[in-house]
């Protein structure tokens, strides 16, 4: 292999000597394992599925190395990897509960247009604010996993509508809309949550 | 207009009541909602932004609305616990690629 200079440019991407893939590993890629993880085990809600699946992303990436572009974003390109594993080998053996058909929920949510513009719930901010980590982690948990990931990718992880819309393969529009839909949800959830745990008892 | 709308933009029943009376009910909500999200979300075009300002203070059901989203959006950023991957599992990976 011929010696590359030591800054490579936007053009050079294809020819990484082993050096050099180590170095984009570490430097590009390692830092984002924790919300890899994150992530993993949001989707899988499973420890050993998300060990499996964040190792299985990280040496896929590793094998394709040659076509991250370097400077570009390492963390959207990591995340699409794993969303796409995820889909293929772990979904049909995930252990969720209440298995959804995606399809069918967006097919209902869709239908329901009109009953949407009535959506109002009447949980109060309040009662968000009183409610402890684990009690929003379960509303979470409790949305199909579709709607769970926009909210991980847009909410907990931060990324932009652009981002999601290439880690998820759909275009911005579909992004927002599913996004919506998915709080809507987790709303109801948060709602059913308040109601069961007696929060809401009424104002003053 | 190019300011942008951030976590720190007041939004709250002061700033115009003496000139345009507060709405009780809203008849788009399920855009302003969708609008909402946007902005909260740092996805908002410009046009929406502008909607948004022109808006949100003078509807009450809005201002509701935008608390209750804002909220969520933190607890879910804040309260919701981020799960570390466990160091064995970074070193796997280390190893495996190594070899």
């Amino acid at each position: 292999m011929t010696t590359m200079p030591e800054i490579m440019s936007d053009t050079q991407l294809q020819g990484y000597t082993d050096e050099q893939k180590y170095q984009v590993f570490n430097k590009e890629f390692m830092p984002h394992i924790d919300s890899m993880y994150n992530f993993a085990f949001r989707l899988t809600m499973d420890e050993d599925d998300a060990n499996d699946l964040v190792q299985d992303t990280y040496l896929k990436a590793f094998r394709f190395i040659s076509s991250f572009e370097q400077g570009t974003n390492a963390k959207a390109w990591l995340f699409r990897i794993l969303k796409n594993s995820f889909i293929n080998d772990y979904r049909k053996k995930s252990k969720e509960p209440a298995k959804v058909d995606y399809q069918d929920v967006e097919t209902t949510y869709n239908s329901d247009e009109a009953a949407e513009t009535e959506h109002t719930t009447d949980l109060r901010f309040e009662t968000v604010q009183d409610m402890i980590g684990d009690e929003v982690a379960s509303a979470l948990n409790s949305l199909p996993v579709d709607f769970r990931t926009v909210i991980i990718l847009c909410d907990i992880e931060g990324f932009t509508y652009e981002e999601m819309a290439k880690i998820l393969d759909i275009p911005i529009g579909t992004v927002r809309s599913r996004l919506h839909r998915a709080r809507n949800l987790l709303k109801d959830k948060l709602k059913e949550y308040a109601a069961s745990m007696g929060y809401n008892k009424n104002d003053e | 207009m190019s300011g942008t709308l951030n976590s720190s933009t007041t939004v709250g029943m002061e700033g115009r009541q003496a000139t345009a009376p507060m709405k009780e009910s809203c008849e788009h909500q399920a855009d302003c909602l969708k609008r909402i999200q946007a902005i909260l979300d740092g996805g908002a075009t410009d046009e929406e932004k502008e909607h948004f300002k022109q808006h949100i203070e003078i509807c009450k059901p809005c201002i509701d609305m935008y608390h209750l989203e804002k909220c969520i959006k933190e607890a879910l950023q804040g309260k919701v616990e981020k799960k570390c991957c466990p160091e064995k599992i970074a070193a796997a990976i280390r190893t495996e690629i190594t070899k």
